[in-house]
């Protein structure tokens, strides 16, 4: 029976093409998740153990008190150690002649064995000597015998007073600079200790990096770390650390990023999505491609196979498939890393990148990989061991899948959806995301099960759409659910990514507007600029009109006192309001009449008498749930009271009754072009950044985080998305295969080949438009429910359907199922009617 | 359209009537299947007119090239030199689309198997050629093939739910319903059993007689041959000899002949 599988994949390489495909990009991504990290490691291994590389142990100074030399000769008598060198560092001011700067001065290692230097040329300096990096080197025409100037680098004015006054050194040795993340980026030099003690100050004190050991040949390693320890715990160093190089470089990078094990999490998860979706296009696969061969599985069960060989021969075409494409897999992940790394070392910031392929990463990819496709054609093979010898005698009718079986699916769908919804319902009453997770992803996953029950029947009755584009539209519908189990698998597989990424903008968008109703109930208005100008003048008339021009503030008004009162036992100017000035408001249900002021929340008033300059009056108090909201009244009433002279200067209302300029922005400027609109305002108007502040520039910056964060999870999921495609092209050309002679017929009685190629379109873009119709849909609720639970606690909820971006994901899906049907649309087209008919 | 070939032909056509436009003919017809050893000559400079409104059948051995000359008649196939007309038009000319719209306008088919596109019922797939090229259908005339042919009561019901024979039946009548210039049988009844076989072959004969329609069928049956006005035989890629209005006996023996 292995000769039957070999065979199979052997001759039809072709289909089992689409199944590779899945299984790669699914184990490429998982592979590649895994592997970030190790680089990650690596990259920063490789940054942050440049300055101890060569040390056999290395003593990082603990919390309270910092390494010295009285250290350094505790250790030195430890058994086992050869060596130590005390690595300092201060920061220094040096010059040429031409040239003047700051930089990094270390002291190089007291003998080869712990040195960490990469010489170009020339010889390690000594007294009166330094090494300098290659970079600045070159950007000042250094080499070596060259002189310069050094001087402490805290101490100097400036640092063209070096070349006159400093400490003079030659230059020794051109070195490769340091990617050592306290010395990367700026100029390097090495020197001796003598030298780096003469050079250092109280403000640029000499600073122990650490002690380095190198130990005596054949030492034991652990053995000497143990003495070496209690050597500093005796000397009072207890807190120091004592660790090998390899140790010592994974405990600074653990403490450099801390969160990359979260981020890898979070990417696994996608990863697993991804893995997911694959697992389903290749268990679909293998059924069709086991449907389209009962004829020939019943005649080898005719002629004697049993049914366990039928059922090895389907698994072990899957164990060929599986490690196949999981090898590729692998190797393409290990490739895309090596050309991002690539990319990465070329610049100068990130030079030190590495790659890492750690054996797990390759393993879990390959094992993965494998057990995902030999158990997604597990069902496939239950199946084709089901095929009846007499099959092979019968017309070739599609093979209806067993009842029994599907009734089990379904109920157990359902009893998931009914109770995933009931749980996800709670945690979203109760605002509890930790409830509400499971109670999603179990009613997604009972959703999922029952597919079969709502996804032919919206196919067809979208499918109704295309009933006005003549035979081929009819035909597309009537095909597209012609096997209805084998289309919800395919909508199945594109169903989970679409739910994915409409939920995460849902999400994204009800979060943005929750987020935006907080903001304009805190800030009165898009941009407010108050106090006074940098020369001590007031804003007035002519800064409105100013900002008036700048680009992209559409409206400006200056609001002026109209009287005073006391507000929290603060005298304050209480500002007027003009209808034309309303419009500014954030919050346009605020109204102002008569007999209102608008005050800031925590006034506790319920009245506030307004003195004006001909009279004052008694207003009813209402509150604005904001802290930055001035005490506002109607410009009309302040005639009434008579609009008072400006605060004098010396006053206790002064500041706070100060013109405000307030200006409304267009809704589309981006978190940038706000960023540069405060800042020429803020010289237009010859006032501070700090001054300028409103919902605007907040809500760009939250914008912008969560326009971030949705492009990469979109990201993401597009490769759960792509797979799922590859699906769609799949099914869609095994059904072509399937269809021969029925499209041969159509061809014969007057379908064009454009008809026909637009007959397999429609049929694709059905399945992958009703998919995307049903995610779209379950994605919103899913996304809508989601923010409910993870935000109902800090703010009011109100749904927000981002149907731009609906509209995105629809058309995405309608193309994307255009071109999935391309291949199999040309293959079928090239067919003569002819020969069609004659694969009798 | 007359041209010498046609005239050429015509005094073969021994039914008289030659300054009828032929239904369908061909001049100096090569086709090849393969290269080298696998080299086929299906169709050797075959000259052949067939005559408007008349039944002709296509016999002989098999391997002879009888469907070979019959897909490239109706358009399906591609010859390798030669012209072919149907109802006067050179489509040996034609693209692939303007083949198709022809095809749908011009020609009909019966094949042996799979006529039928199984997820239409029987109705829509007598109009699936008209329905192809947007036409509207002749009601009346609709009426009258569908019940002729004893399908009134089997217009909703899908090809499964129907026997070989009324398959068969819903292919004659998608034939007739475009009133074709010519419709082309490949073993039309070559699945079917006497009884039924006899049936179709009769409706076909109907269908030239009284409406007239040109019919081209290719068999093995000498009784169903019998039910043709002609018999053209075929042997080897060539024509090698017609019979008129001939009976079983004399077919047989021509085709006894052949070594068929
Ligand atoms: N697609 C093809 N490729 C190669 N050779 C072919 C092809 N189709 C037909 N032939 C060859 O061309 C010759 C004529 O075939 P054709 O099908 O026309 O015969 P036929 O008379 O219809 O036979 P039958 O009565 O068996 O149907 C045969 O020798 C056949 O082997
Ligand atoms: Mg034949």
């Amino acid at each position: 029976m292995l000769q039957v599988a070999l065979a199979q994949v052997k001759q039809h390489a072709r289909r089992f093409i689409a199944v590779a495909l899945a299984v790669v990009m699914a184990v490429g991504f998982l592979t590649a998740t895994l592997m970030v990290n190790a680089s990650t490691e690596a990259s920063l291994g490789n940054s942050v153990g440049a300055g101890f590389r060569n040390a056999d142990l290395v003593l990082s100074s603990g919390p309270d008190k910092p390494l010295d030399e009285q250290a350094a000769e505790a250790v030195a008598d430890a058994d086992g150690v050869a060596e130590v060198y005390v690595q300092q560092q201060t920061h220094v001011a040096f010059g040429t002649a031409g040239e003047a700067g700051y930089g990094a001065l270390q002291n190089t290692a007291p003998s080869a064995g712990l040195d960490n230097l990469e010489l170009i040329e020339g010889a390690l300096p000594g007294s009166g000597e330094v090494a300098v990096d290659d970079a600045t080197a070159e950007r000042l025409a250094l080499t070596v015998g060259s002189k310069l100037e050094f001087a402490p680098g805290a101490g100097m004015a400036a640092a063209e007073d070096v070349a006159a006054s400093g400490i003079p050194a030659t230059v020794s040795a051109i070195v490769k600079a340091s990617k050592d993340p306290l010395m990367m980026g700026q100029p390097q030099f090495f020197g001796t200790s003598g030298f780096i003690a003469a050079l250092a100050d109280e403000q640029a004190p000499v600073q122990v990096r650490s002690i380095q050991l190198d130990l005596a040949a054949g030492t034991d390693t652990a053995a000497a770390k143990d003495a070496v320890a209690a050597a500093l715990t005796a000397a009072g160093f207890a807190e120091s650390t004592v660790n090998t190089a390899a140790e010592q470089t994974k405990e600074v990078v653990a403490g450099f990023t801390g969160g990359t094990d979260q981020l890898t999490i979070v990417l696994l998860a996608f990863a697993l999505v991804a893995v997911l979706v694959s697992a389903l296009v290749v268990a679909n696969t293998f059924s069709v491609l086991i449907a389209q061969r009962t004829r020939e599985l019943a005649l080898l069960r005719c002629i004697g196979a049993g049914r366990g060989q039928i059922r090895r021969s389907v698994l072990v075409e899957a164990l060929l498939v599986g490690v196949v494409a999981s090898v590729i897999g692998v190797l393409g992940a290990v490739g895309l890393m090596a050309g991002i790394i690539a990319v990465l070392q070329g610049r100068p910031d990130t030079e030190f990148a590495a790659l890492a392929v750690p054996p797990l990463a390759v393993a879990v990819g390959l094992v993965t990989g494998v057990v995902m496709t030999v158990l997604a054609a597990l069902a496939p093979a239950r199946a084709a061991t089901t095929v009846a010898p007499l099959a092979a005698l019968r017309p070739a009718e599609d093979v209806r899948v067993g009842n029994r079986k599907g009734k089990v699916r379904l109920g157990f769908g359902i009893a998931l959806v009914v109770g995933g919804a009931v749980v996800l319902g709670l945690g979203a009453l109760n605002a509890n995301l930790l409830i509400a997770l499971p109670g999603g992803a179990m009613s997604f996953i009972g959703l999922l099960l029952c597919a079969t029950l709502f996804v032919p029947p919206l196919v067809t009755a979208v499918g109704a759409l295309a009933r006005p584009l003549g035979v081929p539209g009819k035909l597309a519908a009537v095909n597209a659910v012609r096997n209805p189990g084998r289309t919800s698998a395919t909508a199945t597989a594109l169903l989970i990514g679409v739910t994915l990424v409409v939920m995460m903008m849902t999400g994204a968008q009800t979060a943005r507007t929750a987020f935006e109703s907080e903001l304009s109930a805190q800030y009165p208005v898009d941009i407010s600029i108050g106090n006074l100008a940098e020369d001590g003048g007031q804003l007035d008339e002519a800064a409105a009109e100013t900002a008036l021009t700048y680009d992209g503030v559409a409206a400006a008004g200056l609001i002026t006192t109209g009287g005073y009162a006391t507000v929290n036992g603060q005298r304050t100017g209480v500002y007027q309001l003009t209808p034309a000035q309303r419009e500014l408001l954030q919050d346009q249900s605020l109204t102002l009449d008569a007999d209102t002021v608008l005050l800031a929340e925590g006034s506790g008033l319920d009245t506030l008498t307004v003195t004006g300059s001909s009279g004052s009056k008694e207003f009813q108090v209402v509150e604005v749930s904001s802290f930055s909201f001035p005490p506002l009244m109607s410009s009309a009433v302040a005639e009434e009271i008579g609009v008072p002279a400006p605060a004098a200067a010396d006053s206790e209302e002064y500041f706070s009754a100060l013109p405000q300029l307030w200006l409304s922005v267009d809704r589309d400027l981006d978190a940038t072009a706000l960023m540069e609109l405060r800042s020429e305002l803020a010289a237009g108007l010859n006032v501070q950044d700090y001054q300028i502040s409103g919902a605007a520039i907040e809500r760009a910056a939250f914008n912008q985080i969560i326009d971030v964060l949705l492009l990469v999870v979109t990201g993401l999921l597009a490769v759960a998305v792509l797979i799922a495609l590859v699906g769609v092209a799949n099914t869609l050309s095994l059904s072509v295969l399937e269809r021969t002679q029925e499209s041969s017929l159509l061809r014969a009685l007057g379908l064009t080949r454009n008809q026909l190629r637009g007959m397999l379109a429609l049929e694709a873009v059905l399945i992958a438009g009703v998919a995307a119709l049903i995610g779209s849909g379950l994605g919103s609720l899913y996304g809508r429910l989601g923010a409910q639970s993870a935000l109902g606690t800090f703010t009011a909820v109100v749904p927000d359907v981002p149907w731009l971006q609906l509209a995105a994901v629809l058309a995405v899906a309608v193309v994307a199922g255009l071109l999935a049907s391309v291949m199999p649309a040309r293959r079928a087209a090239r067919l003569s009617p002819v020969e069609g008919l004659a694969t009798v | 359209m007359t041209t010498s070939t046609e005239q050429s032909l015509a005094s073969g056509a021994p039914n008289g009537s030659g300054n009828s436009t032929a239904a369908a003919a061909t001049q100096a017809l090569n086709k090849t299947y393969g290269t080298g050893d696998t080299r086929v000559h299906a169709l050797k400079n075959v000259d052949v007119a067939f005559q408007s409104g008349k039944f002709t059948a296509i016999m002989g051995p098999s391997g002879s090239g009888k469907s070979t000359l019959m897909h490239c008649l109706a358009g399906l196939d591609t010859a390798d030199s030669g012209k072919i007309w149907i109802g006067g038009t050179e489509i040996t000319a034609l693209n692939d689309n303007q083949l198709t719209k022809l095809r749908r306008e011009r020609v009909g088919f019966v094949f042996q198997a799979f006529n039928l596109v199984s997820t239409l019922t029987a109705e829509q797939n007598i109009t699936l050629p008209i329905a192809l090229a947007g036409g509207t259908v002749d009601k009346e005339w609709f009426r009258y093939v569908t019940s002729t042919l004893g399908l009134a009561d089997r217009l909703t019901h899908r090809p499964h739910e129907l026997s070989g024979g009324q398959q068969q039946r819903v292919a004659v009548a998608r034939a007739l319903l475009t009133r074709p210039d010519v419709i082309f049988g490949d073993e039309p009844t070559g699945n079917l059993d006497s009884k039924v076989g006899a049936e179709v072959l009769s409706l076909l004969r109907r269908s030239a007689t009284e409406m007239g329609q040109s019919i081209i069928m290719v068999t093995h049956d000498p009784v169903a041959a019998s039910y043709a006005d002609r018999v053209v035989l075929m042997n080897d890629g060539a024509l090698v000899g017609e019979l008129e209005r001939p009976g079983t006996e004399q077919i047989l023996a021509a085709l006894a002949k052949l070594g068929a």
